[in-house]
C-alpha cells in the first residue's frame, strides 16, 4: 500500500501559549518532525507549520508567538491575533503551563474572547504536581466550557488523547460559543452592550471579528482595533467608487 | 509609596499601576492588578532589576517600572 493516499478533511490549528508554557514541546509531541519554518508575511517572525493524520483527516498546525496578551502593543501579539482573526482556524491549542496556571489563564480568557473553539493543553502538570499543587482538569473544564487535557509535553504524556480531542473539536465544533465570559462588571457591561450593537450593524466588521471581542478592544483604547473600524482599503475604495 | 521603595523581605499590596502604554499593559499582563500580594525577594547588586513574587511567579523589573506600581504594606 501506497503511503500516498487522498487526505479527507483538512483541518487547521493554531497553537498559542504564553512564552515557555511548552508550545513548541507540544507541536513536536503532536506533529513529530515533519515541520516546516517560513517567517510570517513581512516580519521576521518565525512561522513553523507541522501536520498530523487522524482518522483520514489531515491536521495542520500552526506555531504561534508566545504572546502574555493579545493586545497591539508587540510585533509578536500583533501577529498572534491577527492570524486568529484572518486565518480563523478551525481549533486554537491553548498550550497552559499549570505550574504558573494563574498568570497563564489571562492569555485563555482573551482567546475564549476571540471565539475560535478551544482546547487547552495543562502542561507540565508534573511539575505543578512537584510544587504540591492540586489542579482538577475536569473541573476547569467545566468552568471554562472548552476541553481541557492534561499533558507533560517533553515526555509525550498526553498526546494522544489531545490529538483525539484536537480531532473531535475540529470535526464538530461547538455550535455557538460555549466558552467562559468574564464578566468585567455592571459599568464596562453596559458600554460593552451599547458598542456592540452599533458594531452588529456593520455585516463587514462581524465578519471579520467577534462584536464583543472589539467593543472590549475599542474600550481598551487599542488603536489597531480602531483601525478595523476604518474598513480594509478595499472594501472602502469599493464603496467609493460604487456611490 | 510605591514598589521601588520596598527592601527585600518586604509584603505589600498593590493599590494601582500608573504606567501608561506597552509597560503599563505589561505589568497588567504579569498580574500587578489591584489588591495583589506583593513580595520583594531582593534586588541585584547593580541595583536594576529586582525580582518580585507575584500570584507564585518571580518577576524581574526594573526600579522604574517598579516606581509605576502603587503599593501600601501588607
Amino acid at each position: 500500500m501506497s503511503r500516498q493516499h487522498t487526505w479527507g478533511k483538512a483541518y487547521s490549528v493554531a497553537v498559542a501559549g504564553q512564552p515557555n508554557a511548552g508550545k513548541s514541546t507540544t507541536f513536536n509531541a503532536l506533529t513529530g518532525a515533519r515541520q516546516f519554518v517560513a517567517n510570517y508575511p513581512g516580519v521576521t517572525v518565525e512561522k513553523r507549520t507541522g501536520a498530523f493524520a487522524y482518522r483520514g483527516a489531515r491536521i495542520t498546525l500552526v506555531d504561534l508567538p508566545g504572546t502574555y496578551s493579545l493586545t497591539s502593543y508587540s510585533l509578536e501579539e500583533r501577529v498572534a491575533r491577527d492570524y486568529l482573526l484572518d486565518e480563523r482556524p478551525d481549533v486554537v491549542l491553548n498550550v497552559v503551563d499549570a505550574s504558573n496556571l494563574e498568570r497563564n489563564l489571562y492569555l485563555t480568557f482573551q482567546l475564549l474572547e476571540m471565539e475560535r473553539p478551544l482546547v487547552i493543553a495543562l502542561n507540565m502538570m508534573d511539575i505543578a504536581r512537584g510544587r504540591g499543587t492540586a489542579i482538577d482538569p475536569e473541573g476547569l473544564s467545566e468552568q471554562l466550557g472548552v476541553p481541557v487535557i492534561p499533558t507533560v509535553s517533553n515526555r509525550g504524556t498526553g498526546k494522544h488523547r489531545l490529538r483525539e480531542v484536537i480531532w473531535e473539536t475540529c470535526a464538530n465544533p461547538p455550535t455557538r460559543h460555549a466558552g467562559f465570559c468574564v464578566d468585567y462588571g455592571e459599568d464596562l457591561e453596559t458600554a460593552i452592550a451599547r458598542l456592540e450593537r452599533s458594531i452588529q450593524e456593520d455585516a463587514d466588521l462581524t465578519k471579520q471579528c467577534p462584536s464583543r471581542w472589539l467593543a472590549v478592544k475599542l474600550l481598551e483604547g487599542d488603536p489597531e482595533a480602531q483601525r478595523l473600524l476604518e474598513g480594509p482599503v478595499e472594501s472602502r475604495d469599493y464603496r467609493l467608487s460604487g456611490s | 509609596m510605591t514598589l521601588n521603595d520596598l527592601k527585600a523581605g518586604q509584603q505589600a499590596r498593590v493599590l494601582d499601576v500608573t504606567a501608561s502604554g506597552a509597560t503599563g499593559q505589561r505589568l497588567l499582563d504579569m498580574g500587578f492588578v489591584e489588591g495583589t500580594p506583593v513580595q520583594i525577594v531582593r534586588n541585584a547588586p547593580l541595583v536594576d532589576p529586582m525580582d518580585i513574587l507575584v500570584r507564585g511567579c518571580h518577576v524581574s523589573i526594573r526600579h522604574d517600572e517598579a516606581k509605576t506600581v502603587e503599593v501600601e504594606l501588607s
